[in-house]
Formats: structure tokens, sequence, C-alpha cells
């Protein structure tokens, strides 16, 4: 019996170590293939390290994430990033200097002025496909930039996604009114003429159209035309923060009942952190839940999970992060895709990987299922705030444009 | 060891080769910067690249506000002048692109003549705001006039052509920069063995004090203008046809204050100066990085802290060489070029 018992042990020692060996073979097998390299220029200084941050804190814990997964295909990931200052001219040093190191099939552009600065050598090369913090509507023209793509949807196809929302919020048969306030930017003049065009299409005036400088600016006479033509809806484009609190807080001590939606950039928890009280109600459009919705699902909830691991007292991940995260993601799908074709890792095999990309389940970043239009993810949801609760909670359904 | 320079003419004091050696050293560098592109890997040859552009721009400016003492944030501004002719040109024309690196150049002088009268009434800080209301009038034209610049969008280029052949990637482009850069170097050396350039130092140094010497002021200031944003113009082309695409994001204001502080750091009113603060400050930036990566294996969230901190060393890098050795760089390797000159016989 005891000799039996210890029959047993042993070949249960013997399995064990079996499996131990092979668990720990695996990620040396992983090792041993070559590394699948994420580059990035990335923003941890300048004016947009506020966003550059999260944005490579999404990208480095997917990676890690990615990795502790079996990387891709057994391949495992690298992610090499440069800091940029957020200025073109580093951004391309950094292109350089990490594309003349590494064979690197994806990368993270930190701004359309580098994205479309680095258009050519990316088309001449053709070996690297790109996505990054821009939404510009440019870069979805597939003639001019056939290897760059939009990790949500473009600035145009917020804008639709907003006014889609804001039609459904008529009364007695009445269109809503809106007023478009952007700033004097090529960020902030990006959507204006498609969104004309839109709510044109759709039946919704455009009462007003002002355009003001970035930042915190005198906006009075701006607010007095908005009260003269008292929108239902001001939506603002181009900025971050300010002048959005200005106009909305001055806009409200006049007694306007008008409702304020803002895009990606300005849809965090910095309007909520600034303002307080007084950003209760305003609405954005988002294409990835907020790490802090109540929604969940299996890649969501590994996002939480790694994102609590890497900084535990890091608290609430902003937006930035989850594009990050999102990014990588899509990277890996197509990386995957062009590999499962059995094809090299080419711009134009994986461009080709991402077009096929149809109803792709992302396990709860995005809610419903997505495919690829245009090289974007034409896809959002109108989140408001609830400034007592300090989140943004959904008020639309998921809106998949055609 | 050389132990002297004897001149025995006015023609040897002004010669720009003071000695054979110097000639030797100038060959040197000469092949060292034919033999770089074929040596240096893509990240280095942008780099190479980039310093060329600065070099030229940085030497407009110093003929302006280190030789003539006329002080400028508008270098951006006529960058983008240029910038945006080659652009223009080379989507409306077949011009190859020396003619359209030279229109650039000129369509960049005549601008600067304009910014530049009002330098005949107002000087120094005056003189700055002037020049900075230029740029912002000319970024508005670059944002504005969308039928000719893009607007916000900007515009894209085809490379830069001649003869049939096209200049597309950084090596190919790097033998249109690095060469133009020696030459409009050159050429400024030449200017200030000229009437005109000693009128230009005459105008910095006292400008009542020039005009009794005869030296017209309203000629001279609005000719160093001139040259200087025609510096800025050829700079600008470049600047477009080696990054293909012109938006007036691509010419902010920054820009004017970077390429002042190449010329305050590398040392005013000297050519060499110029050329290494255009050196420094295009690469100390990069170099920094180096600190990063080093420190990166041990320390994986180190390019989050270090990012913000190699900001502030650059700043104190160009603090401290106001401070410190407020003639700039030029005097820095002076200094290098006086000891090796008796050198090992010095005590």
């Amino acid at each position: 019996m005891f000799k039996s018992i210890l029959n047993k042990s042993r070949r249960l020692v013997g399995i064990g170590s079996m499996a131990a060996a092979l668990a720990a073979a695996a990620p040396v097998m992983a090792q041993d293939k070559e590394p699948i390299v994420f580059g990035g220029s990335i923003p941890l200084s300048g004016v947009f390290a506020f966003a550059g941050v999260h944005l490579h804190a999404g990208l480095t814990d997917y990676t890690t994430w990615v990795n502790s997964e079996g990387g891709i295909n057994g391949h495992p990931v690298k992610y090499v990033m440069e800091d940029t200052g957020y200025e073109v001219d580093r951004s391309v040093a950094a292109f350089k200097k990490i594309t003349g190191s590494n064979k690197v099939p994806v990368y993270y552009g930190d701004s359309t002025g580098f994205m479309k600065t680095i258009a050519s050598e990316l088309n001449s090369r053709g070996t690297t496909l790109m996505s990054g913090a821009s939404f510009a509507t440019a870069l979805t023209d597939n003639e001019q930039y056939p290897y760059q793509f939009i990790p949500g949807p473009n600035y145009s196809q917020m804008f639709g996604i907003i006014l889609e929302y804001i039609a459904t919020q008529g009364k007695d048969g009445d269109m809503p009114t809106v007023a478009f306030v952007y700033s004097d930017t090529e960020f902030g003049k990006d959507p204006v003429e498609n969104g004309k065009a839109k709510a044109a299409e759709m039946g919704i005036k455009v009462v007003e159209e002002i355009v003001t400088k970035p930042g915190s600016v005198d906006v009075s006479a701006e607010i007095l035309k908005l009260r003269r033509v008292r929108p239902d809806f001001v939506v603002f484009h181009g900025y971050v923060l300010s002048p959005i609190n200005e106009f909305m807080v001055q806009m409200r001590q006049m007694g306007l009942d008008t409702q304020f939606m803002g895009t990606f950039w300005s849809s965090d928890k910095l309007i909520i952190n600034k303002m307080g009280a007084d950003a209760d109600g305003y609405m954005g459009v988002m294409p990835y839940n907020y790490y802090d919705s109540a929604e969940s699902g299996p890649m969501l909830d590994a996002l939480r999970a790694t994102a609590e691991k890497s900084d535990p007292d890091a608290g609430y991940r902003p937006t930035g992060y989850m594009q990050g995260w999102f990014n990588a993601m899509v990277w890996t799908e197509v990386v995957k895709r062009t590999m499962d074709a059995g094809k090299e890792l080419t711009a134009e095999n994986m461009a080709e990987s991402l077009a096929s990309i149809e109803n792709w389940d992302t396990g709860g970043i995005i809610g419903i299922p997505v495919t690829v239009k245009d090289m974007s993810f034409p896809v959002g949801r109108i989140w408001r705030v609830n400034a007592k609760e300090a989140r943004y909670e959904p008020v639309s359904d998921w809106i998949h444009l055609d | 060891m050389r132990i002297g320079d004897a001149k025995q003419s006015y023609e040897a004091d002004e010669a720009i080769w003071k000695s054979s050696t110097q000639k030797v050293w100038f060959a040197v560098l000469l092949l060292v910067l034919a033999v770089f592109p074929f040596m240096a890997d893509a990240y280095l040859l942008y780099l190479g690249c980039m310093v060329g552009i600065a070099v030229i721009s940085t030497t407009g400016l110093n003929i302006l506000t280190g030789f003539t003492g006329l002080i400028s944030l508008g270098q951006a501004g006529f960058m983008g002048v240029g910038g945006y002719t080659v652009a223009w040109l080379s989507a409306n024309s077949a011009l190859p692109f020396p003619v359209t690196l030279l229109l650039a150049g000129l369509l960049a002088a005549a601008v600067g003549i304009l910014v530049g009268l009002p330098s005949l009434r107002v000087k120094g800080l005056y003189l700055a705001i002037a020049t900075l209301a230029a740029s912002v009038f000319l970024h508005f034209i670059f944002a504005e006039w969308e039928s000719v610049t893009g607007g916000m969008g900007g515009l894209s280029l085809e490379p830069a052509h001649l003869f049939g052949l096209s200049f597309q990637s950084d090596f190919e482009m790097y033998f249109i920069i690095v060469p133009l850069a020696v030459l409009m170097v050159f050429g400024a050396t030449n200017i200030f063995r000229t009437r005109t350039g000693r009128a230009f130092i005459a105008i910095r140094d006292r400008d009542i004090s020039a005009e009794i010497l005869g030296i017209n002021l309203l000629r001279y200031k609005l000719m160093s203008f001139a040259l200087s944003s025609f510096y800025a113009g050829v700079a600008g082309g470049l600047f477009a046809y080696f990054y293909r695409v012109v938006t007036p994001e691509s010419f902010p204001l920054s820009m004017s204050i970077f390429y002042l502080a190449a010329v305050i750091v590398g040392g005013m009113g000297n050519l060499l100066g110029g050329i290494l603060g255009a050196a420094f400050m295009t690469l100390i930036p990069e170099a920094l990085k180096l600190l990063t990566a080093a420190l990166t294996p041990f320390y994986p969230n180190a390019p989050i802290f270090m990012s913000p901190m190699l900001e502030i060393i650059f700043g104190v890098l160009i603090v401290g060489f106001l401070i410190f050795e407020p003639h700039g760089l030029a005097e820095i390797w002076h200094r290098i070029r006086r000891f090796f000159s008796l050198w090992p016989f010095k005590n």
C-alpha cells in the first residue's frame, strides 16, 4: 500500500515536473522566436505630456499582458519608444532611430503633424503600419496615407456620432439646433466642414459657428453671440479644457439651457476635476468604455487587472491609457491575421489585414463588435458627466456609422 | 607647430585661409562631410540633414542679429515663406530644385525687406516685437490663404528633382543640404570681407557713427534683412523638400526662438558660432536621450521621469552658457585652438 502511494506520488511528481518543465519552456520557446517590435514616438514631455504618459502606460501594460499570454503566435512583443516633447522633428528622429535599429511592423505616432510628415517615408519603405494619438480626418485618405489608421472614429465621424445623438433629442418633431465652437488650429478645424454637411443632410440647423484660440481666452463676445441664437447644443472641438469651462459657466449663468458636448480629447476626467459640479451634464463622444464604467468584458477586465498590477496606486486610468491599449490591441490583431494568412509583415499586407476586420469583438473595450471602414473604427457612444459620482455615464447606445 | 602668421599685405590680412594648416583642416572637414552619409545610419543621416538646415538658417539670423545688431523673431516666418514657395512651385510647375530654392530665397528676401522697414525707426526690443508681429501675420497668411497654402492642412510636395534625378531619401537629400550649407556659410564669410559686411558691423557697433562715416542706414539695414531672409527662405525650402509637407504648424514661433538661441549659444557675430550653436541646439536634446537609454534597463520607468528632466537639463545648459561663456561656443573653440597652437610647449 505504502509502495502504491509512493508510486502514485512519484507519478504525480513526474507529471507535475513535466508540466512545470513545459510551463517553464513555453516562455523560452516564445523567447526563441523573433520579437515583434511595437515602436513609438511618445510625447512624455511637452504640451501633450498630460496624455502622453498615459498613452505610454497603456502601451507598456498591454505589452506586459500580451507577453504573459504567450505573445503573438509565440513571438514575444517588445515595446521600443522615445520621448518626442510633442515636436515633429524629434518624433521623426525617434522614428528613424527606432526603425533603424529594429524591424518595426507597427508604430505609434504622437501627432497629426508627425503622421503627415512621415507619410512619404512610410509609403516608400512599405514596412510599417502606423496609428497613434491622431484622429485626424485627413489620415483616413487611403490614397495619401495608405499605411496609417485611426484607432477609433476620426474627428468627422465623431461629429457624425454626436449629430446622430442630437437628432434623437428633438421635441415635438423639431430638430434641435446646434452651434460649433472650435479652435483656430488644424486640430480644431478638422471636422467642421464635414460636420456642417452632415448636419444639413440630417436637417439639423447649425445656428452659429465660433472660432477661438485654444486655451484660456476671453470669450465674452462669443458667448453673447451664442446667447442671441440660443442653440440647443454646443459642440466643442479642438480643445482639452479651456475655453470649454468658460463657455459652460458663463452661458449657464445667463440662464441658457444649452447642452454642451465635446470630442475625444476633451472628454476625460480633467473637465470634472477642474470644473467640479459645473461639469455636470457635459457630454462627450468616446469610442472606448471608460476605465471606471460599469461595463465589463474579458479584455476590459484584463486591462483593469494589468493596470492595477502595474501601478496599484494609480486608481482611475484616463482615456489616453485606453487609447494606448486599444492601439496595441489592433496592432496585435493585424499582425496575427497577417501571420495566420502566411504573409510577410509588410505595410501592405498588414493594411489588408486591418481592412479585413469585421464584427471584431474587442472584449469590452468597445461595447459592440466593430468593423473597420476607411482605416478607422467609426463607432462611439455619448457619455454624460455625473458630477456627483465624478464620472461619465452612457446616455446613448453604441452608434456605428455606416 | 606654428609660431606665427606674419602678414605682409592687406590681402593676406583679409584672406579666408590664414595658414596652410587651416586649409588642410578644412579639406579634412569636407572629406568627413563627404564620407559621413556612407558610414551613418538613417538616424544619424537625419540628424546631419537637420543640422545642415539649422546651420543655414542660423547663419542667416547671425548676419542680421549677430553682425548687424538687429534682433529678429521672424526667422520661422521667413522660413515659412521659403517652404511654401517651394511647395507651391512643386505643385504648380516642373522647376528643378535649384530654381525653386533660389525663388524661395528671393521671395523670402522681398518679405524680409518689408518686415525690415520698421528697423529704420526702432531697434532692440521694439524691433523684436515688430518682427514678432510680422511672424504672426505670416502665420495668419499660411493658415488662411487656402487657395495657395492649403490652409491648416498645408501642402504636400513631390521630391526635389534635377535633370531627371529625384532626391527622395535622407541620403539623397544630404547631398543637397550639406553642400548648400557649406556654400552658404562660405558666402557669408565672404560678405564680411567686403564693404557691405563691414557696413553691417559698423551699424551694429554704433549706427549714428556709421551714418556719419557715409554708410546709408536705410540701404544696409534692409540689405541685412534681405540677406538674412534669403538664407531663411532657402532653409525653409530645404525643410519643405526634406519633410515633403508644410503646414502652418511647421513654422511655429518657437522655431524663431530656437534659432535666436542657437545664435546666442554659439556666439553672436561669429559665423563659426552660428554653426556650433545650430549643431548644439539640434544635437544636445538627442544626446541627452542617451542618459535615459542608459538608465532604462535598470529602471524601466526612467523614460517617464527622465523626459521632463532632460528639458530642464537642456535649459540649464543654455543658461549656463549665457552666464559662464557669454561669447558662446565659438570662444570655447578658439581657446581650444589657442591651446593646441602652442602645444606641447605651453607651460
